[in-house]
């Protein structure tokens, strides 16, 4: 297949380039214009043809989209105030679908996140699956909840309207080399504190290049579904406190840690948000950290599983969360290296700048 | 606000204005402005939208019977804006451009601190603006350039009307002279200006504008000299501070005055503190501009916004722009 990854440079990016070229996929990486490197291995790698181009940017599309069999999209804007990532992650998404639309493109995959889910008003320890509440008050959530739970739904959308093969991963928490700190432990104050709220709830983690693996295997998914919804997440999942303590060395060095109880840290923000209801109407301004809504989504004890991801896709993850620690610290190594040994077809030429 | 109520909202992206409608609580979006404009006969209609796209919109808006509520600036030069002002005179219409720091509690506090004489008369002023732009956000982004940059001021012109107006204010006769060092300090050719340094010398005083985005802290503040005191106001972190003079022992003035900004500074701490809390931010004096714009239209009175502060301002950023003025 020729695949279109969006934010192929990004940190699962890199990764699913190199997955998609181990599988015997031809792959164009859509890359920022600004950007000055390109990962190891793709500079006149026979597999890989670089796009420069800006998804915000509608005239560049068709040259990116055209002759493509199917879009991984992963480009988001994860930082940035809502304007932003409005820009980043929805009109850039439109503005995707709609060059698909015009190009007759209809197979897409769509990285999704665990975010886009409801926690507050979940139990504890339930379990969260694919069927699960989406965020039923995205407006009190952070941005990038409200950015991706839109996307989804607009993704969604298009894919019915022009019968399109859909497949949306949802994975957990990717952690890899440039990643291995997570929200869903706590908080960090400055380099050397870092507040652990809570200690035996599991982390929804996927190492990188199980997730890219996942990903590529969306792609080629041939299943009976027009519309594939999977959660990602690894076998056998830590708990915070262990995986704080196997990566704490790694996140920073000397970092002290503060436990804080689950069930203390939530009276805390319960109480914040009592008070901002009372006193200022709602409208009261408090760190994330206070807010139910977001400290629910970051650190509630719930349940995962990777039934479906496993059936469906057929993947497995390679590595156990361990192996994908040791791998992620062992810089020996370059995890995202592409193969070069692989052989497939010289991309035909297109419009689009190649390096 | 009473009798107020959003009927629609419209944007080039479906995406985006549906988004928008949703979060807002509005019924309606359209992605075709006519289309808006005929299906909601709306009475007044806010431009949100890039400046340089606001004079077509506010003449599409005027000629099907709205009032236009604009971003500032309505035009990107004075004769454009006469000719959009004239197009708002045509249908019977109010044309207003949104001068919301004017409105601004710690401004509202140097004018009453002027008119009561407690600095003298004002001979210099300053507006002074800092905002790291460059070290990242929408207009440093390179790979999808900000609209902005391609205005005569490049993105300084997204900001420089706040200055224009705040320092017309104090000064109500047209300028005798002017020098405006326009640079451009960073490495790379995205921007056309990231620096403003002009003097604006009137009949009664002078007025410094001042845009940077190479210091730190971010900061927009109005420093009024007078001839017994100075009267200095910041809008980012809401500060009100004066130094005036006063009676007895003048040895003991700068002592008194000294006591007097360390109260200022600590009242200002707890109150920046208390409107964090509380989510009040620099755009409070935005709320009070409009309800006292749709207080006047619906009266049918002048809006708090004049045709001449519009006109000054649109004319004291042509003339800063203008070659002859420019160090």
């Amino acid at each position: 297949m020729k695949l279109l990854v969006t934010g192929a440079t990004g940190f699962l990016g890199r990764h699913v380039v190199a997955a998609a070229v181990e599988r015997g996929h031809e792959v164009r990486a859509l890359v920022r214009a600004g950007t000055r490197s390109l990962p190891d291995g793709w500079d006149g790698h026979s597999a890989i043809e670089v796009a420069r181009g800006d998804l915000r940017n509608r005239a560049n599309l068709p040259a990116v989209v055209g002759g493509i069999d199917c879009v991984i999209h992963l480009a988001a804007s994860k930082a940035g105030d809502l304007y932003e990532q409005l820009g980043g992650t929805v009109i850039a998404t439109e503005n995707l679908l709609d060059a698909m639309v015009n190009l007759g493109v209809n197979n897409i995959v769509l990285t999704s996140s665990f975010a886009v889910y409801e926690y507050l008003h979940q139990m504890a320890w339930t379990r969260l699956d694919e069927g699960s509440a989406l965020a039923d008050e995205p407006g009190n959530r952070d941005e990038y909840c409200q950015t991706k739970l839109f996307q989804e739904q607009l993704v969604r959308e298009y894919a019915r309207a022009n019968d399109w093969r859909l497949v949306v991963l949802r994975p957990g928490v990717v952690f890899g080399r440039e990643n291995l700190w997570t929200a869903r432990l706590g908080a960090t104050i400055g380099d050397r504190w870092c507040i652990r709220i809570g200690s035996f709830a599991p982390l929804p983690l996927t190492y990188v290049e199980n997730c890219a693996d996942a990903v590529v295997r969306g792609a080629e998914y041939s299943g009976n579904e027009q519309e594939l919804i999977v959660n990602i997440v690894d076998d056998h999942l830590p708990s915070q406190r262990t995986y704080l303590r196997s990566v704490r060395h790694h996140i920073g060095a000397g970092l002290r840690i503060v436990p804080l109880p689950w069930w203390i840290h939530r009276a805390i923000a319960r109480l914040a948000w009592v008070t901002s209801e009372v006193a200022f109407k709602g409208r009261a301004k408090v760190p994330g950290v206070l807010v139910p809504s977001k400290i629910h989504a970051r650190c509630k004890p719930r349940r995962y599983d990777n039934t479906r991801a496993k059936s469906q896709l057929g993947w497995n993850p390679r590595f156990t969360w361990r192996e994908g620690v040791m791998r992620a610290i062992d810089t020996s190594t370059a995890p995202d290296t592409v193969p070069h040994s692989v052989r497939v077809t010289q991309p035909k030429s297109t419009m689009v700048a190649t390096t | 606000m009473a009798n107020v109520s959003i009927t629609s909202l419209c944007d080039q992206s479906a995406a985006l204005a549906r988004f928008s409608a949703q979060r807002f609580g509005v019924g309606g979006w359209h992605t075709d402005l006519a289309e808006m404009l005929e299906a909601c006969r709306p009475d007044v209609v806010h431009i949100l939208t890039p400046p340089a796209t606001h004079e077509s919109i506010a003449r599409t808006c005027m000629a099907a019977g709205a009032h236009v509520i604009v971003e500032k600036p309505v035009a990107l030069s004075n004769p454009e804006f006469q000719d959009t002002w004239k197009c708002a005179c045509q249908h019977g219409v109010r044309l207003i451009e949104n001068h919301n720091y004017r409105f601004n509690g710690p401004v509202a506090w140097l004018d009453q601190t002027i008119a009561r004489g407690t600095i003298g008369r004002v001979e210099e002023v300053e507006v002074r603006m800092a905002l790291r732009i460059r070290d990242g956000g929408r207009y440093a982004d390179q790979n999808a350039p900000h609209p902005s940059h391609k205005l005569p001021a490049g993105v300084i012109h997204e900001f420089i009307s706040h200055l224009c107006y705040l320092a017309l204010q104090f000064f109500p006769t047209d300028p005798k002279s002017i020098r405006a060092d326009w640079r451009n300090l960073g490495a790379d050719k995205l921007f056309k200006y990231d620096d403003l340094d002009a003097l604006v010398r009137f009949p009664t005083g002078t007025a410094r504008l001042r845009f940077t985005c190479q210091h730190w802290p971010d900061e927009f503040s109005i420093t009024a000299r007078g001839t017994a005191g100075q009267a200095y106001a910041e809008l980012f972190y809401p500060t009100c501070r004066l130094t005036r003079r006063r009676g007895g022992s003048q040895h003991l003035v700068p002592t008194l005055n000294s006591l007097s900004a360390a109260r200022a500074s600590l009242t200002s701490g707890i109150g920046g503190l208390w409107n964090k809390i509380a989510g009040r931010t620099a755009y409070e004096g935005l709320e009070r501009f409009l309800q006292e714009t749709y207080v006047a239209l619906a009266n049918g009175t002048e809006p708090p916004v004049t045709y001449s502060d519009m006109d000054r301002t649109s004319r004291l950023i042509d003339a800063l722009l203008l070659p002859e003025n420019q160090v």
